[in-house]
């Protein structure tokens, strides 16, 4: 072997990388050659010498703080976040069907009061309701229930603390609904939701009931959101109390309880920032418009879906994904297309968009992630408003 | 839990992170960050524009956690996010685009001498890193990535998106070239 051949291997041969015979070549060389065993022995002192100048202990001190700033302020965590039951299946089954039947009771209870008093112009809350009456009501249960849904941050309950962190504002906004709740909502509106109330949204509610005593004691924060104008949609059973099932998703996050919460923000302090404005956090975490966007179908269908309309959010969707999508956008939105049928029991379906995703996606996360919640979105289909 | 996560995998960790674990992904951050730092620097030359991209590189790894598989291994996935960012900001740089993390203010990174700068190799490794410096970046990633990190050839085809072919004669061109820049000064 010449000098030649050898010193342009001869960097291979000092990694370990050459082939056996190549390799033996170059020995057999090198045994008989002090110049290249030379520059071999120069190469070894290049590599030790190579190095990336460091920049030194207070910049590291320093990296982690702001990477941390700089994903704290992207808000809307890996991709999308998700929700995904962390307490267990019965703590998160329990946390969103408590509040949900409470709601729904009220709704029938102020129904059963609208049928007795049919020539009275308003239902109005009894003082024995509105009134500290009824000791065990369900509405106290309710006010001391509310941490606990506050933390978990759903979307009708006012969730939008969620991605920064920031409580208050999501509390606040309970208490525009809650504090009216004690008080006689308004006559007129106050007629209006009852007559807001479809049938098939009362038989919904009814089958989820709980016993009279609790639906009896609470009627009064079924019946406030909607009269005092706040912005609560129409289906106030499933925004208030979260009836949506804490679960959505494709894509990607865990909702964080409150302790959960406060150590991440530790974590990524001192960059805690108010919340990205026009933005607020949807049930599945996604950021999402304050108001519906006029901007890409895909942003819309998550808009819509958090407003609980959830065909709207389906046609959305679907104009989203006869878009140009990159692969993981895609698999994402058919993922959260999925999740928008099953939303309407529409399982069928959704089993087909699921099995597209399978076939397109093999060992799809997105995919996996959702189906981990899959049954209890199936359990709690989304009511779709039929007044819309 | 601090101790669990310093000892998982990075599998675990990502897979952690994806579900919204922060704590999890900053200890990502904190195993990864010097080698991610290297690899940026190896791509811009320059400490301020790795600063850049190794930033940029974390923000983009914790948005795209979601679509990795934490089957694959995580080192590779990562190194080629870093590779790609540090292209990316050294093409801002000479498009004149205002960098990545403009609003950041990079840091003033330091360059002031550790206290083994006295010692007599330390001349020899100033001239070595300015040499580094002033190779083609593609030379200076795999020389990084091998003398550096210390990557096999198989690794660094990977992180590079090059044949190990391609890896061998690069590193061959780069050890040469960097020879005869520390041969000059000895």
């Amino acid at each position: 072997m010449e000098c030649r051949e050898t010193q342009t291997l001869l960097s291979a041969f000092h990694d370990g990388e050459l082939p056996a015979a190549d390799r033996a070549r170059v020995e057999d060389h090198l045994r008989g050659c002090p110049e290249c065993a030379a520059l071999l022995a120069d190469l070894a002192r290049v590599d030790r010498a190579a190095g990336v100048p460091d920049p030194g202990p207070a910049y590291w001190d320093r990296f982690n703080a702001r990477v941390m700033d700089r994903v704290a302020r992207g808000a809307d965590g890996p991709g999308v976040r998700v929700l995904r039951p962390k307490g267990g299946w019965m703590r998160e089954q329990l946390r969103y069907l408590v509040p949900a039947a409470v709601a729904a009771a009220l709704v029938v209870v102020i129904v059963h009061y609208g049928r007795m008093r049919p020539g009275t112009p308003t239902p109005a809350i009894p003082p024995a309701v509105s009134a500290p009456a009824a000791p065990d009501s369900a509405g106290e249960r309710m006010a001391k229930a509310e941490p606990e849904s506050d933390g978990q941050g759903l979307p009708g309950a006012g969730a939008g603390g969620d991605a920064t962190g920031s409580v208050a504002p999501a509390r606040a906004k309970k208490g525009e609904s809650a504090a009216p709740a004690r008080h006689v909502p308004p006559p007129v509106p106050a007629r209006k939701q009852i007559a807001a109330v479809t049938r098939e949204e009362r038989d919904r509610l009814a089958d989820r009931s709980l016993p009279a005593g609790n639906g009896e004691a609470s009627r009064d924060r079924a019946a406030a959101p909607a009269p005092v104008g706040t912005p609560t949609p129409p289906s106030t059973f499933r925004a208030a109390p979260a009836g949506s099932p804490p679960v959505t998703a494709a894509d990607g996050m865990t909702q964080e309880s409150p302790a959960e919460r406060k150590k991440m923000e530790r974590a990524a302090a001192p960059m805690a920032e108010p919340q990205v404005a026009g933005k607020t956090t949807s049930a599945s975490g996604m950021g999402i418009a304050q108001e519906p966007s006029t901007g890409s179908p895909c942003e819309l269908a998550r808009t819509l879906a958090e407003r609980e309309r959830m065909r709207d959010a389906e046609a959305a969707q679907r104009a989203c994904l006869a878009g140009d999508l990159d692969g993981p956008s895609r698999e994402k939105g058919l993922v959260f297309l999925a999740e928008l049928l099953d939303r309407q029991a529409r399982f069928p379906e959704a089993d087909a968009v699921i099995a597209e995703v399978e076939k397109q996606y093999p060992q799809s996360r997105p995919l996996d992630l959702y189906r981990r919640q899959r049954p209890m979105v199936q359990k709690e289909p989304t009511a779709v408003p039929v007044t819309r | 839990m601090g101790a669990d996560l310093e000892e998982a995998k990075d599998e675990r960790l990502a897979a952690l992170a994806a579900e919204g674990d922060r704590g999890a992904f900053e200890a990502l951050v904190t195993r990864h960050r010097q080698a991610v730092y290297r690899l940026c620097w190896s791509a811009t030359g320059n400490a301020a524009d790795a600063d850049d991209a190794a930033q940029e590189t974390f923000v983009r790894v914790y948005r795209s956690l979601p679509s990795y598989d934490a089957a694959r291994p995580f080192g590779p996935w990562l190194r080629k996010i870093a590779w790609n960012c540090g292209l990316t900001v050294r093409r801002d740089g000479k498009a004149g685009v205002p960098r990545i993390a403009e609003g950041d203010a990079p840091e003033a990174v330091d360059p002031a001498p550790g206290p083994e700068e006295a010692a007599a190799g330390n001349e020899e490794r100033r001239r070595m890193e300015d040499a580094l410096a002033a190779l083609p970046a593609e030379l200076r990633m795999v020389m990084v990535l091998r003398a550096v990190e210390g990557l096999s050839y198989a690794e660094i085809a990977l992180a590079a998106g090059i044949p190990p072919g391609t890896v061998m004669s690069r590193l061959s061109r780069a050890r040469t070239r960097l020879l005869e820049t520390l041969g000059g000064g000895s």
